[in-house]
């Protein structure tokens, strides 16, 4: 698997590669600031790209744009966004394009190599991986608006694992429920948020993006 | 007080000065010799401090007096010109410095200082001379006249302008102390905030660290257990610091500025909260900006906190030069600043920037907050 990354510090750039590296992704460029996101994505069309938010020059959001700029022009391109700290508001405009392939993760995430590799991996297979500070932060809500006021508990609870990008084996293990019972579960949230029939990860995505409107 | 007199004054001022200085010393050392006094400080002073000499010199000269005057026979009391003599420019001074210290009308405060110094004399010399003929009525009567004409013809020019800066002045004292009070209480949250969260982790990760490094030979199940509590550690210091972080400068407002900050505020808000934004593209002023955030965002959190309100929303607007910020809600009303909800919180934050707060809350609701904060911006629009 081949990747991109983007990284101002060095320090974590290198920590990264290395990480990367040893679970068998390779990086083919690293680049240290929001304009060169662009030209290198386009130059070696990585199978996925892995953004810090918080990019020279304006130290911004600089590298959100650049994702939300480099799915315009390339739109199958997996991304996954890292950032020291979350905010719903640009989980949903990440997803805003109503596409897989997007993740959204604290950079603390990095620390459980093991998932993190994962979700990297995840993000490249086209699903869509939230952080669960982000779906947290979304929970703390009450929820009394519809249409997600029409979810039982346990739909909820599937629905916010959903959005942290898990299988349905992952959700059934998490509810310790069976993967059976997460279909059925699954089938009942696409039936009462509206979404037309159409191949499982569109409507997994669609899903989460209701969630991340309420 | 002396200091700028100081800097200014001339090198024959200077001369005159120390000559003086040098002189009352001599005679203080001379007298204090007498009666068995210490000589106090270098011989050398400011004019402050010779001005307290020579009165001091002064008063040990008229109890001179006073006591010659009563052994030989207390006749006429005439060491009462020394006392007067030295009375006078004590009292002129003192009534002076008072009167330029008053912030509205000096000018008519200045002038009452010297009619009343001066009639107090006449009065002191009618005491002091013959106690016949009350002479002295008429000065002191031309000098109440003119004082009184002053008075009359001076405010309706003056007072005005002179009363409005002594209120901005008020103002600008109370709220640049309610602004440093504000950041010094900010200042030590943070640092407790530090100390208690991050420091404290950081530390435990650092032990947790050295142990699993002493265990790893003999005991690799523990070390392995150690490392896995290290990792915790560190992840809840990072959590610490973003808290910090937000609560410091939320990024979200550095990154996106007031529009998109509170747009955040309300996608986090449990209660659902409708904006409406109708801000020019310019980002205000940092400081501006900053305080305008955390005046919404306390805002709602008392709508979520007290209102019971199913619904709430937030207007932005900006005309020219004046920041409009409208938090309502369809709670059950009767939010009370004095009630300490934080509203007072806001007060402070808009004020050092001029803002001001207003609140309407009956009881039963609904609640609406306005903020407004003049904001000139940088580079007005053509």
């Amino acid at each position: 698997m081949r990747a991109v990354i983007a990284e101002d510090l060095a320090l974590l750039r290198d920590g990264l590669i290395r990480l990367l590296k040893a679970h068998d992704i390779e990086v083919v460029a690293a680049v240290g600031d929001g304009p060169s996101v662009l030209p290198a994505l386009l130059e070696h069309r990585p199978d996925v790209a892995v953004l810090d938010v918080r990019l020279p020059p304006t130290f911004t959001n600089e590298g959100l744009l650049a994702a939300i700029a480099a799915r315009e022009q390339l739109p199958d391109l997996p991304i996954l966004v890292l950032s020291q700290y979350v905010e719903p508001l640009y989980a949903r405009e990440l997803l805003a394009d109503q596409r897989g392939g997007v993740g959204y993760l604290l950079k603390d995430r990095v620390m459980d190599v093991g998932q993190f590799v994962d979700a990297v991996r995840r993000v490249a297979n086209g699903g869509t991986v939230m952080d669960p500070e982000v779906v947290s932060q979304l929970l703390a809500k009450r929820v009394r608006d519809v249409p997600l006021g029409r979810l039982t508990r346990r739909e909820r609870e599937v629905l916010a694992l959903m959005a942290e990008g898990r299988s349905n084996a992952a959700v059934g293990a998490g509810l310790v429920v069976s993967e059976k019972a997460v279909s059925k579960h699954i089938g009942n949230i696409f039936m009462k948020l509206d979404l037309p029939p159409s191949d499982d990860d569109n409507r997994r995505v669609l899903a989460v993006l209701t969630y991340l409107n309420s | 007080m002396n200091e700028p007199t100081d800097r200014r004054e001339t090198a024959s001022s200077r001369r005159v000065r120390d000559r003086i200085g040098r002189w009352t010393s001599l005679v203080l050392r001379f007298i204090g010799g007498v009666l068995g006094s210490k000589p106090k400080g270098p011989p050398r002073g400011t004019w402050s401090e010779i001005a307290r000499r020579s009165t001091s010199f002064g008063v040990v000269v008229a109890l001179l007096l006073t006591v010659i005057w009563a052994m030989t026979g207390a006749g006429y009391f005439w060491p009462g010109w020394m006392w007067f003599a030295l009375v006078l420019p004590v009292a002129v001074s003192w009534g002076l410095r008072t009167a330029l210290h008053t912030k509205v009308r000096r000018s008519l405060a200045v002038h009452a200082v010297i009619s009343l110094v001066i009639s107090s004399a006449l009065i002191a010399i009618w005491l002091l001379s013959s106690h016949r003929h009350f002479w002295p009525i008429w000065p002191i009567l031309g000098l109440a006249v003119i004082l009184a004409v002053h008075g009359l013809l001076v405010p309706s020019v003056s007072r005005s302008r002179e009363q409005v800066l002594a209120e901005r002045i008020d103002v600008l004292t109370r709220t640049r102390e309610g602004a440093l009070d504000v950041q010094v209480a900010e200042m030590r949250r943070v640092e407790r905030d530090l100390h208690d969260g991050a420091q404290a982790r950081l530390v435990s990760l650092g032990m947790s660290l050295g142990m699993a490094d002493e265990l790893l030979d003999s005991d690799p199940d523990a070390a392995r257990r150690l490392l896995a509590e290290a990792r915790t550690a560190a992840g809840d210091a990072l959590g610490d610091l973003r808290a910090v972080v937000r609560g410091i400068l939320p990024p979200v407002l550095a990154d996106r500025g007031l529009a998109g900050a509170v747009q955040a505020l309300a996608l986090a808000s449990p209660v659902p909260v409708e904006m409406t934004v109708e801000l020019p593209a310019e980002r205000l002023p940092a400081p501006v900006e900053s305080a305008a955030y955390f005046a919404v965002a306390e805002a709602i959190t008392n709508v979520i906190k007290h209102s019971q309100a199913r619904a709430a929303w937030v207007r932005l607007g900006q005309t020219d030069d004046l920041l409009s910020m409208v938090v309502g809600d369809d709670g059950q009303g009767g939010a009370d600043p004095d009630k300490g909800s934080g509203l007072r919180g806001i007060e402070h934050r808009l004020e050092a920037f001029d803002g001001t707060v207003e609140i309407s809350s009956p009881s039963g609701g609904p609640t609406v907050v306005t903020m407004e904060v003049p904001c000139a911006r940088s580079s007005p629009k053509t």
